[in-house]
């Protein structure tokens, strides 16, 4: 499904370049769930970023199922992150003026397709994460466990073969998080690849596979 | 554009509708500017061509086919002004000339005005005199709406009969019918044999109504007590052009009126479709300078637009991250935020639109001017604001592009 290799990438502050990633690679297989761990500050986020196309590495190759993307135009970016990956923040990012619906309809206002039946499709992606009930609340009017399902229904709208979360739980209860990590064990169960960045140990074992991130680069044999 | 687009670009505007009416209160900030200055634009244009269109009717009200011939400004010898205003050479006689001799005129016609203390059973009312000849009524459009108007014979006789204009027989006699009764211009007793028409106000805001029409040689024996005349109308011949009738004109009097070479002519020749062009030449440039500073008004409201959405650029900035992530382009996120800012702009003028009717409708009640209902200046102003919300909205717009996703997401 993924495969980088030797990844950089650096910010620069005040003029000064600070690295942030120092040749990660990583190789994620279809229908494979990856927890990739690290302290504040290891570049989590940012690895994340470059696998799901927010950003581009200054050095090294990524192939995302199978195609080298590094060369590819704004448009073509746009296209892969909409069709075929699906992002789940931390912070939930739910717009919240407009109903929970609405917001799963987000991606398919940018599908380049005629969408016919985008209120279906979105209440059937809520209804996978148990919330058809709640489709008409705005995201005010949900709790925190809610609203971070209602944002994996919106990442699976468009029915993407990739889930990059970051930090899902990190913000909710534990009872909540259980219960988002158990969506993601059917995601998985169900043929999608997950990549998914915790700090947290407990969350990290739900994964098939555990990978450890220090100082930008993925610490070789950490897998367990 | 292929269907895709298309769908795309419907599925933006909706998602727009949808978060400009999720801020209320925003929106109808932003909105609230251009309305005002488009009912600006629509108000002002409408007074404008409603004050135009009273003026002009004024003038037409004169007579657009007529040339005015009054006395010139009486010199000032050795410094000191005459006695007269003007010069008194004008004649009767000089009208039947110009009637008998001018190519291009119709008709023309001596006049005589002053002002009188009109007296009926002890009210005294000040108003105007006019005396002039049969012909001199049928060219100014004076006609009676009761009783009748003089005639030839009348005005030979010197008859002492009048015909009022309504506002002063109605000053005069409220409700009483006047025909046939007697009342004094001065001290002389004239008999009432008709009421006129109404005819307004002259260009000068004079009221037309407000006068007392006599036999010219009436006035001017048993009135006035003077041998010339203050005016001569001529009325120019169908169709043809009132400048040739001024130059004829003008050849007839200077040979009738013989002066030393070196002095000005001793009239004025004034010609009602020089005043015409030029009266509707100030009002439009009055017009266009009271619609630019309502165009200010609306330019006012596209900044309002501006700040506005560069606030909203500002606010919004992880709502961006978010659509760049699900896939936005950065175009799309250019045109969402430029088709807000259209939508904001035309519906502005949309409601300025509605709102400039009613104050129109306001205004033409309330001020001396006619309701002109000013579609051009609506139209005008709804495009302006169409163009001012596309032209405003590509500054935050393209700020908004430039945003990238995940330096839009990381923002607090």
């Amino acid at each position: 499904m993924i495969a980088a290799e030797a990844l950089y990438k650096s910010y620069r502050r005040d003029g000064v370049p600070i690295p942030v990633l120092t040749g990660a690679s990583l190789t994620v297989g279809p229908g494979e769930f990856v927890a990739i761990m690290g302290a504040s500050g290891s570049g989590k986020t940012t690895l994340l970023n470059l696998l799901g196309f927010l950003d581009l590495p200054d050095a090294g190759t990524y192939r995302f199922e199978g195609r080298d993307l590094s060369a590819a135009g704004d448009d073509a970016l746009a296209a892969v992150r909409n069709r075929r990956i699906g992002f789940v923040f931390q912070q939930f990012h739910l717009l919240d003026r407009i109903s929970a619906v609405e917001n799963v309809m987000l991606p398919l206002l940018y599908a380049e397709e005629d969408v016919t039946d985008g209120a279906g499709r979105a209440v059937r992606a809520l209804d996978a994460v148990g919330l058809a009930h709640r489709r008409s609340h705005r995201a005010t009017e949900l709790s925190g466990g809610e609203q971070q399902r209602v944002a994996i229904a919106r990442a699976l709208v468009n029915d993407p073969a990739l889930i990059l979360a970051d930090e899902p739980t990190g913000n909710l209860d534990e009872q909540s998080g259980a219960e988002v990590l158990d969506i993601f064990g059917r995601l998985r169960d169900g043929g999608k690849s997950i990549v998914l960045v915790t700090h947290d140990r407990a969350v990290a074992r739900r994964a098939d596979r555990i990978l450890r991130l220090e100082r930008g680069a993925i610490v070789p044999g950490s897998a367990e | 554009m292929t269907a895709a687009s298309r769908a795309r670009l419907l599925r933006s505007v909706r998602l727009s509708i949808r978060i400009l009416a999720a801020h209320p209160l925003r929106t109808a900030l932003s909105v609230s500017g251009v309305l005002v200055g488009v009912s600006a634009v629509m108000v002002m244009s409408a007074v404008g061509s409603g004050a135009e269109r009273r003026v002009l009717a004024r003038i037409r009200a004169m007579g657009t086919d007529l040339l005015v011939v009054t006395g010139a400004p009486a010199p000032r010898v050795a410094g000191r002004a005459r006695q007269a205003a003007s010069v008194t050479a004008l004649r009767p006689a000089d009208a039947d000339a110009i009637a008998g001799e001018a190519f291009l005129a119709r008709a023309a016609a001596p006049g005589v005005t002053r002002a009188v203390i009109a007296r009926w059973e002890g009210r005294n009312v000040p108003t105007t005199v006019m005396g002039t000849t049969p012909a001199g009524l049928r060219i100014r459009g004076i006609r009676a709406a009761a009783g009748r108007v003089f005639d030839d014979e009348e005005d030979r006789q010197r008859r002492r009969v009048v015909v009022l204009g309504p506002v002063l027989a109605r000053t005069l006699f409220g409700e009483v019918d006047p025909i046939g009764l007697e009342l004094r211009l001065g001290s002389v007793p004239v008999e009432v044999i008709g009421v006129l028409t109404p005819r307004g106000t002259d260009v000068a805001g004079a009221d037309l109504d407000h006068v007392a029409v006599v036999p010219l040689e009436t006035a001017m024996r048993r009135l006035l007590n003077i041998p010339y005349v203050h005016a001569l109308y001529v009325q120019g011949a169908p169709g043809g052009n009132l400048s040739g009738l001024e130059a004829e004109v003008r050849e007839i009097l200077g040979r009738r009126h013989a002066r030393r070479s070196g002095t000005p002519e001793p009239f004025v020749v004034q010609n009602q479709s020089v005043v015409l062009r030029t009266e509707r030449g100030t009002a439009r440039a009055f017009t266009r300078l009271i619609v630019a500073t309502g165009l200010l008004a609306l330019l006012a409201g596209g900044i309002g637009i501006l700040v506005t959405m560069l606030l909203s650029v500002r606010d919004r900035r992880r709502e961006i991250g978010l659509r760049r992530a699900v896939g936005a382009r950065t175009r799309d996120i250019r045109l969402q935020f430029l088709l807000e800012s259209v939508l904001v702009a035309t519906t502005g003028g949309a409601a300025g639109i509605v709102a400039g009717l009613g104050m129109t409708v306001v205004a033409a009640v309330l001020g001396p001017w006619d309701l002109v209902i000013p579609w051009r200046a609506a139209l005008v102003g709804f495009a302006s604001s169409a163009g001012l919300g596309l032209l405003v909205g590509t500054i935050p717009a393209s700020r908004a592009g430039r945003l990238q996703p995940v330096e839009a997401l990381r923002a607090a």
